[in-house]
């Protein structure tokens, strides 16, 4: 009875572990020994080339490239994306009639996936008669190339991409304003606080576990954004919207180059880590 | 701020004459100026899916007609016509529907079960490798982003011959590290006393699970069931390398294959879109509370 007992909490993890273990933890192990392997022409097989995969990547400047309009996309688009989600969420925290009404409607885009964002940004966008052009034409600015100058391109995708995702990260924000007890905010103004003070020395330290959050799980979205650019630039024009993990899927499943679409995810892989690492390092400090 | 705590602090310090207007004035201001922030946000928040809706009613030719320039007019059907929908929906638009209602349907009863059963063990049994299972097995493959592992899962369905069926679109979606978590949170909740007595009365664990813990877990079950349910509504990256196969094709496939073969029919890609928007929204509208707490707890996590 006590051994069959002792067996029950087992059974009862099997299934869902199991195919965690075969879905998801096999698959990020062998990601990073697929990026060990490549085609092998005499054979056909899969064969090992040890780090050759890194080597080509590492010596390839469209992944350079890749890298680079990656650096600058999320150099761009994660301090925007934060900083007007953390300001959404004390606006949508305001204490006012109807208030709730205004959250659902943020909400809003959180429920629309990425690629029905792409569709419909992607023809507001439009360089001939999209929505945003007709409007700015009635402030008298002349039609702009949205998607299809370099210069302007990766700024479309981070305005579709900002439209549905600050939405997303003020949840998070506004979550942890109304984890802030009242009473310390109380507190505060009676001794003579104004709003910024406020804000500056009793919301935004008691946000810090969250916003730190924010952060690293904003940047780790935008590196995996990929359906806006299979859709609408195909990371062009002139490279300029190719980010890694569209090379990826050009490289693995246009291409059939499956070693160096692997290396290039494991060194993905290892820079989300990083990220984590840090988050983890500096949430520990804290406490 | 509200007017409790400019009651609290006026209440503290009486105010009067000229400084009292002064402070309704200013808080009357205050007040303006954020509802003018709030529907500016809202409207930037509505603006694309109003002229989306709007655009998938009306002709295709006059799609960009009140666009550009913009009038108020754009916001609205010009000439109304369902020819759009009819158009897509001839195309197979109702089985793209179907097939991602059922896949998404499926997975939440297979996975919301599995993932519970697996949440209900590491609430309510002490055994061995309970840390070091709910290190490697939950906690890691959540900070793994699946679309960064693709290639490895891509073969393996391959290796088991699961190319363009469904298996390969359910099977690697059940087990859930975040649904886990939610449920584990949940069931460390339930009294142990309406579980001893359980015992007692002589159920097995699988019963008590069943109908015990289950009819309690009303608000975690929604949680998860809508957590699954969007996942799958919109998946798109494994869906377009493991099931090509036009009988299998799911709504975000298909509104994305509308954009690459029939570029310049605008209004059949919004309508795709539309449709492909609006089951999350009535969803989460009125399930919001679950939803946030779902996505939130993903945050608190340790």
């Amino acid at each position: 009875m006590t051994g069959r007992e002792r067996l029950i909490p087992y059974a009862f993890l099997l299934p869902a572990l199991a195919l965690i273990v075969i879905f998801n933890l096999f698959p990020t192990v062998a990601t990073l020994i697929e990026s060990l392997h490549g085609n092998s022409l005499v054979r056909g097989g899969r064969v090992f080339v040890g780090l050759g995969n890194f080597n080509r990547v590492l010596n390839d400047p469209i992944f350079w490239k890749s890298m680079q309009v990656t650096g600058l996309f999320s150099v761009l688009v994660n301090p925007i994306q934060v900083a007007l989600a953390l300001g959404l969420a004390l606006l949508a925290n305001s204490r006012v009639r109807g208030i709730s009404v205004f959250r659902s409607i943020y909400l809003l885009p959180v429920a629309v996936s990425i690629n029905v964002t792409t569709v419909v940004w992607g023809l507001m966008l439009n360089s001939e008669g999209g929505l945003i052009n007709g409007m700015l034409s009635l402030v008298g600015i002349e039609r702009q190339p949205f998607l299809i100058a370099p210069t302007h391109a990766l700024w479309s995708i981070i305005i579709l991409a900002t439209w549905k995702g600050v939405p997303l990260w003020t949840l998070f924000f506004l979550a942890g304003l109304q984890g802030i007890p009242q009473t310390v905010i109380e507190a505060a103004r009676i001794d003579g606080a104004g709003r910024m003070q406020v804000f500056r020395y009793v919301t935004l330290p008691l946000l810090r576990g969250v916003l730190l959050f924010v952060l690293v799980a904003d940047t780790v979205a935008n590196f995996l954004l990929f359906a806006p650019v299979l859709l609408l630039t195909k990371g062009g024009p002139q490279l300029s919207t190719n980010l890694v993990m569209y090379e990826t899927y050009r490289r693995g499943f246009v291409y059939g180059d499956l070693g160096v679409s692997s290396a290039m995810l494991s060194l993905m892989l290892l820079l989300v880590f990083a990220v984590i690492g840090v988050q983890f390092t500096l949430l520990r400090r804290r406490t | 701020m509200g007017a409790k705590t400019g009651r609290a602090i006026s209440g503290a310090q009486p105010l009067q004459g000229l400084k009292l207007r002064q402070h309704v004035w200013r808080h009357t201001g205050e007040r303006l100026l954020i509802y003018f922030l709030l529907v500016l946000v809202a409207l930037l928040a509505l603006l694309p899916l109003m002229w989306a809706f709007a655009a998938s009613f009306t002709p295709n030719a006059k799609v960009f007609e009140h666009a550009f320039p913009f009038s108020l007019r754009a916001l609205f059907p010009v000439e109304f016509t369902l020819e759009a929908y009819g158009a897509i929906f001839a195309r197979g638009f109702g089985d793209a529907l179907k097939n991602s209602f059922w896949l998404a349907g499926v997975t939440v009863v297979l996975g919301g079960t599995i993932n519970a059963l697996a949440g209900f063990a590491f609430a309510r049994f002490e055994f061995r490798g309970k840390r070091f299972l709910f290190l490697t097995v939950i906690l890691l493959p959540f900070l793994v982003p699946v679309d960064l592992t693709a290639i490895p899962r891509f073969i393996l369905v391959n290796t088991l011959d699961w190319r363009n069926t469904w298996q390969a679109l359910i099977v690697p979606g059940l087990g859930n590290s975040l649904a886990i978590f939610l449920f584990r949170q949940f069931f460390e909740e339930i009294p142990q006393d309406l579980i001893d007595a359980a015992r007692v009365d002589g159920a097995s664990w699988l019963q008590l699970f069943f109908n015990v813990v289950l009819p309690l877990s009303r608000p975690v079950l929604i949680t998860a069931a809508l957590f699954l349910f969007l996942q799958q509504w919109d998946a798109y990256f494994w869906p377009l390398l493991v099931a090509p196969r036009p009988e299998l094709r799911l709504v975000q496939v298909a509104i994305s294959t509308a954009v690459e073969e029939h570029r310049t029919r605008w209004n059949e890609q919004l309508a795709g879109s539309m449709l492909a928007a609006i089951v999350p929204i009535l969803l989460l509208l009125p399930f919001q509370r679950y939803y946030i707490q779902a996505v939130t707890s993903s945050g608190l996590k340790d």
